[in-house]
């Protein structure tokens, strides 16, 4: 059409207004609005009525030591996030390539492995790597007892992304590669995988957001990461409520960030995000 | 410690586990649909208020770490005079963190049927009502049948919370870790709740698969 | 209240539709300037003219999928509504065909021509089901009537379509680039509709770049560019003798005379 104008689904649903709707939907927004006043104050309200917002709890931000602290739990948590995102990335490209091998028996080796840790929670394969290694004698450090969990359970999922990357290429490329008499391998490495892992780039930024959720138990291992810090500076000056609310805005703002980045690079290379 | 011994002396315990991750994951999830079709009312609304209040509400639930939220519901709110049990608090975490999930399950399903279906519908004299009514929803439910069951598994996933705070009866991970502080479980310990999970997620991806193929839109 | 009273004398010999003075901005794009159209009790007006003239957007002011800035848009002289029951009831009576047909994709085909006299006619399933069947069998897509729009080819889809709207029983019929979508082999099933409908004394509004169709069809060929009407008249006059520099650059353009 020639007034090329984009139209969010949500706009599309209601059609320009006459003047009665137009006036129905001003006193909805003024009511809507102080509704959502109402509730607001309400929580604050609650928050001075039991006394969280008494200065002591509060002033700990505006000392440098926090913020070092917290920096340091922070550099911590994305160390972790950042090694299992690798290990992940590895594991689940050799799952995806495993399981569209063509060779039965690892397909399916490849197929309930990706299955089982999609199947499981993050935390069932932390408390596995917490006790199992130990009681085998195995000494193991807790950062490798977090990054190890956390990379199996994304390992997983990835794979299934790689796979939907590989099934997102036209068929036809496959087809034109072996007709050029590339083997199937070499046509994997050298003409599917190249263009799946353009498609999955923005998916995979997202799912990083997957790992900095599951690095947040690194207690139950005693890791430094963000959290753990945090429940060390609890303890120090007894101001939970706003620890936790700053620590929760905190990771809020990093996986915003992350999935911001995400639709980015999915925008800037007109890729669509596979989930 | 082999599988008789163990399935002997903690049998009871993976059996209540297995009912407990199974009882939060259906309460969970009935309140995860609810509140995620109330969100996208709002976030679709023609309301600004009520829209940035939705949209804020999803940026916020869908970011959070699931241990900070139920950390903040479980020992924060008490101290803001809001105090819940056990049960209640994880319940109440899975349900946010879903429930944003869930209403941008919904918001794409919306999405897809686009804006000529709307407009047809308009010029043969339907009214809003009846366009959402009988356009708008019946083809975002029937489309977000595989997304809503992959949420399903993953609502149960959450529930694994429950082994951060003393929940009584523990569910399938809170009993692994309560194996383990008392015996050398072994790998065992861990695969027979692993293989709890993991066969709940095939029952309902199987039963999704099945819905999806019967409500499936052809586009 | 004369203006109603006035409305309520004309509405037999008032035209079906009239655009008085329609002005409309995208923005900075001034995408209809002064449109003053008058289409009469079964006539078939068909409006032609480059891409982005407006005539598209002038199709969908009509029943308001697209509103006005300024002027007037009357329908058997009667305003068009702005909203609520009344602007329902008016879309109601004017069928509208889309370039990407707009089929309900979640319902059978069958059910998309029966949901508006069911939903908003108040018709009963059979009533409209044994109507629904006859137009249908009509465009001849009958035999589809179970099968969902996305089993059916483009041609088809916009024949159910074509009966998606007269099911409504519309007073007058919108046709916005009703073939530009479908491959070439198609066309023609769907002209052909159109042409038995004109016949059968429909009053039509045309948007096409199909000019055979408008030479052997139109009462009136309506030339627009850059948001205007440059100039109408009969088919032979325009496509033979076309008086503006514009319209003859636009017909020596697509080849057409």
């Amino acid at each position: 059409m020639s007034a090329a104008r984009t139209l969010s689904m949500r706009d599309a649903l209601y059609e320009a207004p006459g003047p009665k709707t137009r006036h129905r939907v001003r006193i909805g927004t003024a009511v809507s609005a102080v509704v959502v006043l109402l509730a607001i104050a309400a929580v604050i309200r609650q928050f001075w009525v039991t006394g969280q917002l008494a200065p002591r709890y509060w002033s700990l931000f505006l000392q440098w030591t926090t913020w070092r602290f917290l920096g340091q739990g922070l550099l911590g948590t994305v160390a972790v996030a950042l090694t299992a995102g690798a290990i992940a990335l590895v594991l689940g490209l050799t799952l995806m390539l495993g399981r569209t091998s063509g060779v039965r028996p690892l397909a399916a080796l490849c197929r309930v492995v990706t299955d089982f840790f999609r199947g499981v929670p993050s935390l069932l394969l932390i408390y596995f790597f917490f006790f199992v290694p130990a009681q085998l004698g195995l000494k193991m450090p807790s950062f490798w007892m977090l990054a190890l969990p956390v990379a199996l359970a994304a390992s997983g999922v990835l794979a299934e992304v790689f796979r939907a990357g590989v099934n997102a290429v036209p068929k036809g490329q496959v087809e034109a590669a072996l007709s050029i008499g590339l083997s199937r391998a070499q046509t994997m490495r050298r003409v599917v995988l190249p263009q799946a892992v353009r498609y999955v780039i923005p998916s995979l930024i997202a799912q990083l957001v997957v790992v900095v959720k599951d690095t947040t138990v690194a207690y139950v291992v005693s890791f430094p990461d963000l959290m753990q810090n945090a429940r060390v500076l609890i303890t120090s000056y007894d101001a939970l409520v706003s620890m936790y609310l700053v620590i929760a805005v905190i990771y809020i703002l990093i996986n915003y960030a992350i999935n911001k980045a995400s639709v980015y690079v999915a925008h800037r290379t007109g890729v669509k995000i596979i989930r | 410690m082999g599988i008789s011994e163990l399935l002997g002396t903690y049998g009871n315990k993976y059996l209540q586990g297995l009912l407990a991750t199974w009882s939060m994951t259906a309460v969970s999830f009935v309140f995860v649909m609810a509140l995620a079709v109330l969100v996208t009312v709002a976030r679709v609304s023609p309301y600004r208020p009520l829209r940035v209040a939705g949209d804020l509400y999803v940026q916020v639930f869908r970011n959070i770490p699931g241990v900070a939220l139920l950390i903040i519901i479980a020992y924060a709110l008490p101290d803001l005079g809001l105090v819940l049990d056990w049960r209640t608090c994880v319940i109440a975490t899975t349900i946010l963190l879903g429930s944003a999930f869930g209403s941008e399950n919904f918001m794409s399903g919306i999405n897809t049927i686009g804006v000529g279906q709307i407009e047809a519908a308009r010029s043969i004299g339907l009214s809003f009502t009846q366009i959402i009514r009988r356009i708008v929803v019946p083809q975002a439910l029937r489309t977000t049948v595989l997304p809503m069951t992959n949420l399903l598994i993953a609502v149960m996933l959450t529930t694994a919370l429950g082994s951060q705070v003393p929940l009584s009866p523990q569910e399938l991970t809170g009993v692994v870790s309560y194996v383990n502080t008392r015996a050398t479980g072994g790998i065992l310990a861990f695969l027979i709740s692993a293989l709890c999970y993991v066969g709940t997620a095939f029952v309902i991806s199987l039963v999704g698969n099945r819905i999806d193929k019967r409500v499936r839109i052809l586009r | 209240m004369t203006d109603l009273s006035v409305a309520e004398k004309d509405a037999g010999t008032a035209p079906v539709i009239e655009l008085r003075h329609v002005d409309k901005h995208f923005g900075d794009l001034h995408v209809l300037r002064d449109v003053c159209l008058s289409v009469g009790r079964g006539e078939v007006v068909v409006v032609i003219g480059p891409s982005g003239s407006g005539k598209s957007t002038m199709c969908r002011t009509i029943n308001r999928l697209e509103t006005i800035d300024s002027g007037e848009i009357l329908i058997e002289g009667q305003p068009l509504p702005q909203e609520g029951r009344e602007l329902t009831r008016m879309r109601a009576e004017l069928g509208m065909v889309f370039q990407q047909f707009n089929l309900f994709a979640h319902m059978s085909i069958l059910d998309n021509v029966t949901l508006g006299p069911r939903e908003v006619l108040g018709q009963s399933k059979e009533e409209a089901e044994k109507y629904a069947m006859e137009l249908l069998e009509r465009v001849g897509v009958a035999e589809q009537a179970h099968k969902v729009p996305a089993q059916l080819s483009g041609g088809q889809q916009q024949r159910a379509a074509i009966a998606r709207s007269l099911a409504m029983r519309p007073k007058a019929m919108l046709f916005d680039e009703p073939t530009s979508a479908l491959d070439p082999e198609m066309i023609n099933e769907v002209l052909d509709v159109m042409v038995e409908l004109a016949r059968g004394g429909m009053t039509m509004i045309v948007v096409t770049h199909e000019m055979g169709f408008a030479r052997r069809v139109a009462d009136r060929v309506v030339f627009m560019a850059d948001g205007q009407i440059v100039e109408e008249g009969s088919p032979d006059d325009f496509f033979d003798h076309p008086r503006s520099q514009r319209a003859r650059d636009f017909l020596d353009s697509i080849g057409g005379h």
